[in-house]
């Protein structure tokens, strides 16, 4: 699996020699992340009575699922020096893409599965085609998709949500559980540890941060930057409509207008994590922690009964708080 | 590469297999002692129960009605009408719209066409100027905001166009001298019905929980105080608590947390049907079945609430019918007759055993097969 002899391994090894497994667990801002984590554990522990249980563990873990699988693919977009700014509107078709193969192909939860996974990998196919062939910026491309998705969304089904009624997909990927733990829980893990498989421990991971890292080094090395980034495109695609069928799952239907402005809870979640805007840098365990961090934030405030305008007021600065200490 | 593709395909195959033995849901049933206890010949407020916005009586459609001399005289006067909305993908505002387009073509009015402000004030305003300049006779419109709005729709009265007004006033209007009348569901009504239902569920000393839009809106303000007045009035045992969510789409997550801090909550209200519904996957999600009762009527909540599952009745507006009652009180205006600042649309209760008689008269056409599948799967209940 580890060719030493690859010549991008050289372009993009990280300076001082650290080992793949530090990469994983410390990304470029050791300790920190892990420390401002603990602390707001800490602190709503103490202030609600409700916080510290499995229960609630389990509540913040379902709630971050869509953001987190999805921040998964993104940590791969933007250290390859790219942006996505389309998940939304591509969860959104995805979704009404899953629901109509089982309302008119065949009710059957591989046929959702197949249509959302597909649905969402040719959109990212399409951003990243278009951003590497036609070299067309990626924020553009991706405000165009994010538009255009959405529309179609809208217009399949007239504005109309899609009933869902296959006991089997609810099961799969929203209500059922293994040992007590919930399937988008379980489908959030499954999705990490695959991307930090892909990312820390193969070529292709190496290939993403040379690309985002020093373009040129690696054109020059050998590695295909438009291949690489494309890929990061579908791979963040196609996690946009795992996350469809299990938002959908959850909801007993797919709509066309859900999600609306997610995106950037799935930016904020990568940069959080340690994530560099301008590419080459990030881990996928950062990631997580960051979408858990912004999860936990949410949930804890609402156990605090604060009103609804001051949270939002208290998240923002505390966003900005975060990402100013983990980067210090 | 091809190692990792084996882990990452052997962990999918995995989870997928452990999911698909994994059906059972943990989904209690609710009991069956509520909403039966409601006798629904009497359910709902025979009249309109909340005030407009500025503290008017409701006045009925019935004081709309045309005599044959007036419909002649609109039939003479060949107007012209627009239409300016906050969106056309509601439900909501394509009924809203098809009760205004086929009523005025009754009389011989044309709609000269229907604008979609896409819930920005600058889209709407621009929408407006631009209806103005193609010299209609009258307005119907529902306005995105209260106060940015308002210059614009002063413009309307200025350049002698008369204007009707869906749900709300814009602030510093008044009837008659800068609008015809304002045309809105009775949403106190509406509250009142969805607080009768849930508190047929609840045991002496409960607690409910009021899922309420957090933002200051006239029709949902109205609905929160339906719910709270007639608890104090009918149930002053019940406690209530109240958690507001001012993203519509964050209601999931607001709600699932509200439920795990108040572990005593047991039955909510919803301010409408799609909070409803996602504070329904929110407690699926953490196996919780209380009683949960909302206003407004759509397909998936006329679903849940066939099926017989938590969610038990709504409060439904009737948009066709006050889409009617805008195009009557528009052509009233046109021929120069009076007409009440505000006319409130009575509200339908809606429950199991109503519902697709229900849908037929809030949607005006017959059910869905996927809600005549859910209502048949829950015969004799559902009918």
């Amino acid at each position: 699996m580890t060719d030493t002899k690859s010549p991008e391994k050289a372009a993009v090894n990280p300076p001082g020699g650290r080992s793949a497994l530090q990469h994983l667990l410390q990304g470029e801002r050791p300790y920190m992340l892990y420390v401002a984590f603990a602390i707001m554990l800490i602190v709503f522990s103490l202030a609600s009575p409700w916080f510290l249980s499995i229960d609630n563990f389990l509540n913040i873990g379902r709630q971050t699922t869509l953001v987190s699988i999805i921040a998964v693919g993104m940590t791969f977009v933007i250290i390859s020096r790219q942006i996505d700014l389309s998940v939304a509107s591509t969860l959104a078709l995805s979704g009404m893409s899953a629901s109509l193969a089982m309302a008119f192909v065949a009710n059957n939860w591989v046929v959702g599965a197949v249509a959302g996974l597909g649905t969402g990998a040719l959109i990212g196919l399409i951003n990243g085609v278009l951003t590497t062939r036609l070299e067309i910026p990626s924020f553009l491309v991706t405000l165009g998709t994010l538009s255009g998705a959405r529309g179609l969304a809208l217009m399949v089904t007239n504005t109309k949500p899609v009933i869902i009624t296959n006991e089997h997909y609810f099961a799969i990927f929203g209500e059922g559980s293994v040992l007590g733990i919930p399937a988008p829980i379980l489908w959030t893990l499954g999705v990490t540890v695959a991307g930090i498989l892909l990312l820390h421990y193969s070529v292709y991971g190496r290939r993403v941060y040379a690309a985002g890292g020093n373009p040129t080094a690696a054109l020059y090395s050998g590695v295909h930057i438009k291949q690489v980034t494309t890929l990061a495109f579908v791979l963040t695609g196609t996690l946009a409509g795992l996350a469809s069928l299990i938002l959908s799952a959850r909801s007993h239907a797919a709509r066309p207008d859900v999600v609306q402005g997610m995106e950037l809870d799935v930016i904020a979640s990568v940069i959080l994590g340690g994530c560099s805007l301008f590419g080459g840098r990030g881990f996928v365990l950062g990631t997580l922690l960051g979408s858990l961090i912004i999860g936990t934030l949410n949930n804890g405030l609402v156990l605090l009964g604060v009103s609804s305008s001051l949270q939002l007021v208290i998240k923002g600065a505390i966003i900005v708080a975060a990402v100013a200490f983990t980067r210090r | 590469m091809k190692h990792s593709a084996r882990i990452l395909f052997g962990t999918f195959s995995l989870a997928a297999s452990a999911f698909a033995l994994s059906t059972s849901l943990s989904l209690a049933q609710t009991p069956d002692t509520c909403v039966t206890g409601v006798d629904m010949a009497t359910l709902g407020p025979k009249g309109i129960v909340g005030q407009g916005p500025h503290g008017e009586k409701a006045a009925s459609p019935d004081e709309l009605k045309l005599t044959d001399d007036e419909a002649a005289k609109v039939k003479a006067g060949k107007f012209k009408v627009g239409i300016s909305m906050q969106t056309v993908n509601l439900d909501w505002s394509q009924l809203q719209v098809a009760g205004i387009s086929e009523t005025l073509a009754k009389y011989g009015v044309t709609v000269t066409g229907v604008a979609s402000a896409e819930y920005q004030v600058d889209k709407q305003i621009a929408d407006i100027e631009n209806t103005i300049q193609q010299h209609p006779d009258g307005i119907i419109s529902i306005p995105v905001d209260f106060t940015a709005t308002a210059p614009t729709y002063k413009k309307v009265g200025e350049a002698g166009i008369k204007l009707v007004f869906m749900d709300s006033i814009p602030v510093g209007l008044s009837s008659p001298k800068d609008f015809a009348s304002m045309i809105s569901a009775d949403s106190q009504g509406n509250g009142q019905i969805a607080a009768t239902i849930l508190a047929s569920c609840m045991p002496k000393g409960g607690t409910i929980g009021l899922v309420n839009f957090g933002v200051d809106y006239f029709s949902t303000n109205e609905r929160t105080k339906g719910v709270s007045e007639w608890m104090k009035a009918n149930r002053p045992d019940i406690v209530l608590k109240q958690v507001d969510f001012t993203d519509p789409s964050k209601v999931s997550q607001i709600a699932g947390d509200f439920l795990t801090g108040n572990p005593d909550v047991k039955g909510l209200f919803a301010v409408w049907d799609q909070p409803a519904l996602d504070t329904l996957s929110s407690m699926r999600a953490q196996g919780i079945d209380i009683p949960i009762t909302t206003v407004d009527l759509g397909l998936q909540s006329a679903i849940e609430i066939a099926k017989g599952g938590p969610l038990k009745a709504t409060g439904s507006q009737r948009p066709y019918d006050q889409g009617v009652a805008e195009a009557m009180a528009m052509m009233k205006a046109l021929i120069g007759q009076p007409t009440p600042a505000w006319v409130g649309v009575q509200s339908l209760p809606v429950v199991q055993s109503n519902v697709l008689e229900s849908y037929k008269t809030v949607f005006h056409k017959d059910p869905p097969a996927e809600l005549i599948d859910a209502c048949n799967s829950a015969k004799p209940k559902c009918n």
